[in-house]
């Protein structure tokens, strides 16, 4: 599902160069949740960043769902985030001026579907995350537990393959970040999604299939 | 798509209020104000009643004699060779001054020089600057009289709203006849109508009152004069100078294309007009009348400079500059807004992103909220204008003008708005729909 050979990143500034990701290899097969957990600035953002075809690497190969990419900024690259891969952000990036329906119809909006269809399939994604009466709330009435949950309901919309999820229990407390994670492992075990999260909870890496460690930049265990 | 668009950018003005409002004022009071001004300029040098033929016109308002004056300028220079002085003595027979006297024609000149041209299809002579004091229930009254032949009311359509105006028979015979405006009527009579027949008492003569036509209250004193009567009316026999007179003279060319023609022949005329006449008692050696268009007229007595032309070109740069200036100073107000509002939304583009938009999606998006916005802009603009016009009008802040609105010019400035609009929010559009992804995603955190 996910294969990276060699992958490496570099942030050159004129005065010094920082590696970030250092000959990273990882494949990832359909229907696995995997973690990444690392100390802070180690890469995992990063790491993650480059899987959702977000940040561009600066060595190496990537092939996500059969997908090689060729250019970061084209629109088969647009079309292909929107249709394969779904995201979940640490601060959860609704957009404050759409209500709760309206950011989770966001991926639907470039997809050739109706505003009916659109309707359907959000109310559908939240009533999955228990939302289904929060539809006409703004991001700034909801609880952080809450805004994490219509995130997740905005990134599952499309029925991606591929959930790329950076640490999305890491602003809420122990209670909500286990509601979250139910969330997601549901969704990994029903629809056979394939989760990569990147997380500094121990206790929730242990939740997935597979836990990888990264120490500056380089894959340690 | 489009709905989505739509509704986006009225949520977005709706919950963004500060900028809203300061984008809001930028658009409607830019547009407001340029209908205004552009309303004023329209009424008051617009083809319009009673100057529906002004584009077709050449104005000769006077005649002007001069000569130069030529003097022997000598130039000694002195140097020393051989420790002698030598003198070096220059004569220069050269220009040194000119001397001028300008005022307007006698009948004389109109008659013999100016009439018949070949490019002209029609004109009219008249006299200004005629004020007389009147009394009414002994309450003082200055009325500016214009002496005019019977083809001024063909040059200068005037409304007539009763009665009629005067014919050339009636100018002949030097009939005591007057055609007034609705503000002399109501000032004199104290009614607008009703008062054809009626008699005004002015410098001991009795004038009867033939016609009424609407004021118009336009600034140039023979286009909106208090009364009109048959310049015959006047004392003749007093015009005894051959050159210098009370006349103007405005032409109604042929054709829209024969200014140049129907200038050069005026210019011509004047070249004809004898200097050894016993009235050219200083000795001018050139005749010059200097034809000029409506507008250069206008702009002549606003900024007066030694050519017509040169004041009309500096005329249309100035208002051209104004018009410029009052533009563009808010279209750089509002990219300047354009430009933070979505920089202020960067990370909304990386989400939109990370979800699937390309960079013609983000581009879209910010220019049909850009459009909604100058829309709206340009119907408060509307509101505005058509308010500040009606307060002028009947606070009656211009005299009698009254300003119109003008729906083609209000049409071009909204699509000039428009095009500003789209632009503004089009380049930093494109430039954050550049942006990486996660450099967007960095900033601005939502």
């Amino acid at each position: 599902m996910i294969k990276l050979q060699n992958i490496t990143k570099v942030y050159r500034t004129k005065t010094i160069e920082t590696t970030a990701l250092n000959n990273i290899n990882l494949h990832v097969p359909k229907g696995e949740f995997l973690s990444i957990m690392g100390p802070s600035g180690c890469g995992k953002s990063t790491l993650l960043n480059i899987i959702g075809l977000l940040d561009e690497p600066s060595g190496g190969d990537i092939l996500v769902d059969g997908f090689a990419i060729k250019k970061y900024a084209s629109r088969a690259t647009a079309k292909f985030r929107n249709e394969k891969l779904g995201f979940i952000f640490q601060s959860f990036h609704l957009i404050p001026d759409l209500n709760v329906i309206d950011n989770v119809e966001l991926p639907l909006l470039y997809r050739n579907i109706s505003g009916k269809e659109r309707r359907a399939l959000a109310a559908e994604a939240l009533e999955s995350v228990g939302l289904a009466n929060r539809k006409s709330h703004f991001p700034s009435q909801l609880s952080g537990g809450q805004k994490q949950r219509v995130a997740i309901a905005r990134a599952i919309v499309g029925k991606p393959n591929i959930i790329l999820a950076d640490e999305p229990t890491g602003n809420l407390d122990s209670v909500m970040g286990d509601e979250v994670m139910d969330i997601l492992t549901r969704l990994n075990k029903d629809n056979e999604t394939t989760i990569v999260m990147v997380t500094h909870d121990e206790r929730m890496a242990n939740k997935t299939h597979r836990l990888i460690r990264l120490y500056d930049g380089s894959q340690v265990a | 798509m489009l709905s989505n668009y739509l509704k986006l950018a009225w949520r977005i003005l709706a919950r963004r209020k500060f900028f809203t409002l300061i984008s809001l004022f930028g658009i409607s009071f830019t547009l407001g104000l340029l209908m205004v001004t552009l309303s004023f300029l329209q009424t008051e040098l617009g083809a319009n009643e009673p100057l529906s033929n002004k584009n077709d016109f050449i104005y000769v308002e006077q005649i002007r004699l001069e000569r130069t004056y030529y003097d022997t300028i000598t130039v000694v220079d002195t140097s020393f060779q051989n420790g002698v002085a030598v003198y070096d003595t220059t004569f220069n027979y050269k220009e040194s001054g000119t001397g001028a006297s300008q005022t307007e024609m006698s009948n004389k000149i109109v008659d013999n020089y100016l009439r018949g041209l070949p490019s002209a299809a029609d004109m009219t002579m008249f006299s200004t600057s005629n004020t007389h004091d009147v009394f009414v229930n002994g309450v003082k009254l200055t009325l500016d009289i214009l002496l005019a032949d019977a083809r001024y009311w063909s040059i200068f359509d005037h409304k007539p709203l009763e009665g009629r105006f005067f014919d050339s028979a009636e100018v002949e015979a030097a009939s005591q006849v007057i055609v007034i405006s609705t503000k002399t009527a109501q000032d004199y009579f104290g009614r607008e109508s009703n008062v054809v027949d009626e008699e005004m008492f002015i410098d001991g003569k009795t004038y009867k009152v033939i016609g009424v036509y609407k004021n118009n209250g336009k600034i140039i004193e023979y286009v909106s004069p208090a009364a009109v009567t048959p310049y015959t009316t006047m004392n003749m026999a007093t015009l005894d100078n051959f050159y210098f007179g009370p006349f103007e003279v405005m032409y109604l060319k042929q054709t829209h294309d024969d200014a140049e023609k129907l200038k050069d022949e005026i210019r011509l005329a004047g070249t004809k007009v004898p200097v050894d006449h016993p009235d050219n008692e200083h000795d001018f050696k050139d005749v010059v009348l200097q034809p000029m268009t409506y507008n250069e007229m206008y702009a002549q007595g606003v900024y007066y400079e030694e050519d017509a032309e040169d004041s009309y070109a500096t005329m249309k740069w100035i208002l051209l500059g104004l018009l410029t200036f009052f533009t563009v100073l808010p279209t750089l107000n509002l990219i300047n807004l354009n430009v933070s509002r979505i920089m202020d939304r960067s990370s909304e583009i990386g989400v939109r992103k990370a979800f699937g938009a390309h960079q013609g999606n983000i581009i879209a998006q910010f220019i049909v909220e850009n459009i909604v916005q100058t829309i709206l802009g340009g119907i408060i603009g509307l509101g505005i204008a058509i308010l500040l016009i009606n307060i002028i009008n009947k606070g009656g802040y211009l005299g009698t003008s009254e300003l119109t609105f003008n729906t083609k010019f209000f049409i071009y400035s909204f699509l000039a708005t428009l095009v500003f609009g789209v632009l503004s929010g089009f380049l930093p559009a494109y430039k954050m729909s550049k942006l990486q992804i996660v450099k967007a995603l960095k900033e601005n955190q939502l």
